[in-house]
C-alpha cells in the first residue's frame, strides 16, 4: 500500500475518529449488568464470540463486496450488500447503531473528498434506498483510498474490538493494560475471522449469536443505560 | 460444486454415496403441497398432495378463529434419514387464514453418510394468515440438516413462523453429538427481500455454548411475527412484556424493513421454550386476527 493509504487506514482505525463509536455496546452493557461479563476473561470471551458469529461471517462479508463493488464503480453492487446487511441483522438497535456510525462516517468522507462514487452512493442513502451500515460505508472509503481489502476488513475488527474495550472501560473496573492484553489475545481470532470471510457470500450471510440477540433485546428496554446499543 | 449441493457448508457430504436407498428414489424424496383457499364457508384447503414420508388425514376444526382451516402434517415414518430431501409448499389465498404444524417432533436420525434436507416454501395471499408452528425438530447423534424455509407475504398479508430446535435426545444425556445443522429462514415481501436469519451450529468446529451463543442454554427457538403493515415497534414491546414473563430467557425485537417482529427463546427444555412462544404466537394472534392461538396440545 502507498503511504497515503496505510496513513488513512490509521486515521479510520483510530478511535479518535468521529464516528460515535463511544456511544456503542452492541448489547455489552446488558451483558455487564446481568453479570455475564464480570473480568477480563469474560470479556475477551464475549468478544472472541462478536468476531467469530457477527463481525466475521456478517460484517466483513458485507464489507468485502462493498469494497469490491466501489473498486468498480458499481454502486447498485455496494446497495445490495449494504440493504443484505441490515435483512440479516436482526438487533433492532444493532441496525441502528451500524446506521449511525455509518452515517457519520459518510457524511465525514463525503466533506473530506471528492470522489463521485462516494458521493452517488451518498445520495441512495439520504434518499433512504439503502440504510447505509458502518461496514459498507467503511468498505467503500477504504477501497476509494486504495486500502487493500484484507486491510480494511482487520481495521474493522481492530475498530469494532477497541470500540467495546472503551465501552468495557465505562462499565467495568478493567484496566488500560488488561484492555491492551485483551486487544493483543485477540488478534489470532481477527485473522481467522477476515480469512474465512473471504468465502463468505453476500446472499449467504449467517450470523448466529441468539444470546447477543435476547439480552440487545432487553437493552432496548432498559431503564438506566449509558450506551444507544 | 456437487450438483446437489445447495449451500458450499454441504459440498464435501454430497459426494458421499447413500448405502439404503438412493437419494431421489421412492420415500426419500418427500412433496408435500398444501393450498387453502377463502371460499364461503370460511377456509377450505382445495388442493393437498403428500408423499411418503408425508401424510395428510384432512382438515380439523380445531381454530378458535371460525373461518380458519388447520392441517397437522404427519408421517408415518421414524424421522428424517440421511438422504432424505423434503420439499413442502403451503400456499395460503388471499383471504384465507391457516394453521399447518406437525403431529410431533421432527426427529433427524443419526447418520453415516450424505446429509437430510427439508425445503420449506411458504406463500401467503392478500389480506391472508398463516400459521406455520410444527413440532421441534431433534438432532440424533452425528446428523446432518439442511433446512431452508422461504415465506412470501402479498399486500396486508401475515403469518406467524416459528422455529424450534432441540440439539439432542436430551433425555438420554445426548446433547450437541450432531454434526452439522443449518437453517436458513426467508422473508419477503412486494419489494423483495424483508429479512434473513440463520443457525448455523458445528459443535465439533464451533463451541455452541460460547457466551452470547447459547451460553448454558440447550433448546433455541425463535418466533417470527411478520405483519409488514403493523406498527413494529409497538408489537414489539408488547411481545417482549409477554415473553419476560415466561420460563425461558427471551426476548423481541423489531425486524429489518418493517416486517414485523422475531421472538428469540433460550431454554433447557424444549417445553420451556415452546411455552415462552406459544405465548408470544398467542398475543400476535390476538392482536392480528383477534383470536387466540390455538392450544398445543396433539393428542
Amino acid at each position: 500500500m502507498s503511504d497515503a493509504a496505510t496513513l488513512e487506514s490509521f486515521r479510520l482505525a483510530d478511535s479518535f475518529l468521529p464516528v460515535g463509536t463511544y456511544t456503542v455496546s452492541y448489547g455489552l452493557e446488558q451483558f455487564i449488568q446481568d453479570d455475564r461479563v464480570e473480568d477480563a476473561a469474560g470479556l475477551e470471551a464475549l468478544l472472541s464470540t462478536y468476531l467469530r458469529r457477527q463481525v466475521g461471517p456478517a460484517e466483513l462479508v458485507a464489507l468485502r463486496a462493498a469494497h469490491a463493488a466501489a473498486t468498480d464503480g458499481d454502486i447498485d453492487a455496494i446497495c445490495r450488500a449494504d440493504r443484505r446487511l441490515s435483512a440479516v441483522t436482526l438487533a433492532a438497535e444493532f441496525r441502528e447503531s451500524a446506521q449511525q456510525s455509518g452515517d457519520r462516517l459518510l457524511s465525514l468522507q463525503t466533506d473530506l473528498r471528492d470522489e463521485t462514487t462516494l458521493d452517488r452512493y451518498a445520495e441512495r442513502v439520504d434518499t433512504d434506498e439503502t440504510p447505509g451500515n458502518y461496514a459498507v460505508v467503511l468498505g467503500v472509503v477504504t477501497a476509494l483510498a486504495d486500502v487493500a481489502v484484507r486491510e480494511a476488513c482487520l481495521l474493522c475488527c481492530h475498530g469494532f474490538v477497541t470500540g467495546l474495550l472503551g465501552a468495557a472501560q465505562r462499565l467495568l473496573s478493567l484496566g488500560h493494560t488488561d484492555a491492551q492484553r485483551i486487544l493483543d489475545e485477540l488478534q489470532p481470532v481477527m485473522t481467522a475471522v477476515v480469512e474465512e470471510s473471504a468465502d463468505g457470500a453476500v446472499d449467504a450471510m449467517t450470523p448466529f449469536a441468539p444470546l447477543v440477540d435476547v439480552l440487545a433485546a432487553e437493552h432496548e428496554r432498559a431503564e438506566r443505560r449509558l450506551f444507544a446499543s | 460444486m456437487a450438483a446437489d449441493a445447495p449451500h458450499p457448508a454441504f459440498e464435501g457430504y454430497a459426494t458421499e454415496a447413500v448405502p439404503q436407498a438412493a437419494v431421489g428414489s421412492p420415500g426419500k424424496d418427500g412433496v408435500l403441497e398444501l393450498t387453502f383457499e377463502r371460499t364461503a364457508e370460511g377456509t377450505t384447503l382445495v388442493h393437498d398432495y403428500a408423499t411418503v414420508p408425508f401424510h395428510i388425514s384432512g382438515t380439523l376444526g380445531y381454530d378458535p378463529l371460525p373461518e380458519a382451516d388447520t392441517v397437522f402434517i404427519q408421517s408415518p415414518t421414524g424421522g428424517v434419514a440421511q438422504g432424505d430431501r423434503h420439499d413442502v409448499s403451503i400456499t395460503v389465498g388471499d383471504e384465507a387464514v391457516a394453521h399447518v404444524s406437525t403431529q410431533s417432533s421432527t426427529k433427524v436420525q443419526s447418520m453415516t453418510c450424505n446429509y437430510a434436507a427439508a425445503d420449506t416454501t411458504l406463500s401467503v395471499g392478500a389480506g391472508g394468515h398463516l400459521d406455520y408452528v410444527p413440532e421441534p425438530t431433534i438432532l440424533h447423534a452425528d446428523s446432518r440438516y439442511l433446512q431452508e424455509l422461504t415465506v412470501d407475504l402479498a399486500p396486508g398479508a401475515t403469518a406467524v413462523v416459528s422455529d424450534v430446535v432441540v440439539p439432542g435426545r436430551l433425555a438420554r444425556g445426548e446433547r450437541f453429538e450432531f454434526e452439522r445443522y443449518l437453517s436458513r429462514v426467508c422473508g419477503t415481501g412486494p419489494d423483495g427481500l424483508l429479512f434473513e436469519d440463520a443457525t448455523h451450529l458445528t459443535p465439533e468446529e464451533e463451541d455452541p455454548t460460547a457466551p452470547g451463543v447459547l451460553g448454558e442454554f440447550t433448546v433455541y427457538g425463535t418466533t417470527f411475527v411478520l405483519a409488514p403493515d403493523h406498527d413494529e415497534a409497538r408489537l414489539s414491546d408488547a411481545l417482549h412484556a409477554v415473553v419476560t414473563e415466561s420460563e425461558a430467557r427471551a426476548g423481541a425485537t423489531a425486524l429489518p424493513n418493517g416486517a414485523g417482529v422475531a421472538v428469540r427463546a433460550l431454554g433447557d427444555r424444549a417445553e420451556t421454550v415452546q411455552s415462552t412462544l406459544h405465548a408470544a404466537w398467542d398475543h400476535a394472534r390476538t392482536e392480528l386476527l383477534d383470536a387466540p392461538a390455538p392450544s398445543g396440545r396433539k393428542y
